[in-house]
């Protein structure tokens, strides 16, 4: 059946043809939705914070550390972080008890260059992935409670009583007339979120050049302009007072998140 | 000529005949691809399933439902809510975007210029749990929820500050989660720079 054969391989060439037409079409379709997706017609540079973005696999992967091989890695960052993740330096923050998603992202946005630090860079970019989420581990498991065997210093400052009543409203309360989350609704101990420390032993000096590098967007890595926002709106006194409170053991009381 | 009409009608038998073969081949050909292409489909299913767990995480269903989804985790990585493109933003056919990113416990930008009679074209998401835009005065509700991107359209008449607040509990920040919208004359909304558009909030 000659005749046949050649419609039927006719017919198979038509159809492999309009496939073939409407696979392009169907791609041509999803790149006009989605073209934003790869930048298109985006007239300014997009500004990426930081690379890291908590989706379950992410989350996965800085939780997943062995804090044994943490301990033996984390030995290169006792000369500044000290031996059980208290700092001797007030600039150098404290890592004890810090959640491990914490300390993998801040890693991350180190190597990525994300937050600059001439000292942490270089260090981030000798670590990979699974020895940030090492790292991370140890230092989540060393705990905050002061030890009187162990050479931490913390604290390291003593608070003012006149910062104590402008701190305490802060971070308990906020500020809704600015529009100013309390504290301790992200930064524990009411309330995490995810990739906010808990700043409960953390060093007063440390916290307010960070507060002050959030304001002036001299530190940029926050997801979503969280802490830019936040920080871009406290008065000098009120930084100083957040800083001191924290920094004086303060909200020591603070529980680490649970169930991470 | 009578055996020639033989032929005839035998040749058309038989190609009757093959063709009657040839149905029943194609039949049971494409009855196996049918087969194989559901089975495929299965099998793909039940691979996403077990290799993604978490559906937000495929990128497939963003992939095929359109612009106005979108994965609430990488909101800053890609996107029209990077935040080099959030607040008012003028279209080149008249009219201003405003793009906001609701999340646990801010609007942002916090505070956002927009040009009074102009009608403003709000797109808002969230990244976290669902929030829920209010403007004090007029009483505009917009919902933001993450996955989806919600637009609303809104018009200011009369210039001046509107307070915005968050009426969905949100968690235990919700009670200060709020932001202003500040409306200008058109004029001078088109003097500031986007910088000056979403940087209003004050210490």
């Amino acid at each position: 059946m000659p005749d046949s054969r050649w419609l039927a391989k006719g017919r198979d060439r038509l159809r492999g043809r309009s496939r073939r037409a409407g696979l392009t079409l169907a791609i041509f379709v999803l790149l006009g939705a989605h073209g934003d997706l790869l930048g298109w017609g985006a007239a300014d540079p997009v500004r990426i914070p930081s690379n890291v973005a908590w989706t379950a696999r992410t989350i996965a992967m800085a939780s997943s550390g062995n804090a044994l091989r943490g301990l033996l890695i984390a030995r290169r960052c006792d000369r500044c972080h000290g031996h059980e993740g208290f700092s001797s330096s007030p600039l150098v923050p404290n890592l004890a008890g810090m959640d491990r998603l914490v300390v993998w992202k801040q890693l991350d946005d180190f190597r990525s260059g994300k937050r600059s630090s001439t000292v942490m860079q270089p260090i981030a970019n000798s670590l990979s992935l699974d020895d940030s989420a090492d790292v991370a581990a140890y230092y989540w498991m060393m705990p905050i409670a002061p030890d009187p065997q162990d050479d931490r210093a913390f604290p390291q400052s003593l608070s003012d009583p006149k910062h104590e009543a402008v701190a305490g409203r802060l971070i308990t309360k906020g500020d809704g007339s600015r529009g100013l989350p309390p504290c301790q609704a992200c930064h524990g101990p009411i309330g995490f979120v995810t990739g906010a420390p808990s700043l409960a032993t953390q060093n007063a000096t440390y916290l307010l050049e960070q507060i002050e590098g959030f304001a002036s967007g001299r530190r940029a890595n926050d997801i979503n302009m969280r802490m830019r926002s936040v920080a871009v709106q406290l008065t000098d006194e009120e930084r100083r007072a957040l800083a001191q409170f924290y920094g004086a053991g303060l909200a020591e009381w603070s529980a680490r998140p649970a169930g991470r | 000529m009578e055996q020639d009409k033989g032929s005839i009608s035998n040749s058309r038998i038989s190609t009757a005949t093959h063709a009657e073969e040839h149905l029943a081949e194609t039949g049971s050909s494409a009855k196996s691809v049918v087969r194989v292409v559901l089975l495929s489909l299965v099998l793909t299913c039940v691979w996403l399933t077990v290799r993604f767990p978490y559906e937000a995480e495929s990128g497939l269903e963003y992939l095929l439902s359109g612009p106005n989804r979108i994965n609430p985790q990488t909101l800053h990585l890609r996107g029209e809510f990077v935040e080099s493109s959030l607040g008012p933003a003028e279209e080149s056919g008249g009219g201003v975007t405003v793009r906001m990113i609701a999340e646990q416990y801010l609007f942002v930008p916090q505070c956002v210029v927009v040009p009074t009679g102009v009608p403003l074209r709000v797109r808002i998401t969230s990244a976290d749990v669902v929030h829920e835009l209010t403007v004090n005065d007029t009483g505009d509700e917009i919902k933001a929820v993450p996955g989806y991107v919600v637009e609303s359209h809104l018009e200011f008449k009369r210039a001046g500050e509107y307070p915005m607040h968050c009426l969905e509990f949100c968690g235990p920040g919700h009670y200060t989660m709020r932001s202003r919208l500040i409306a200008v004359p058109l004029e001078q909304f088109r003097l500031l720079s986007r910088e000056a558009r979403i940087s209003c909030a004050r210490q």
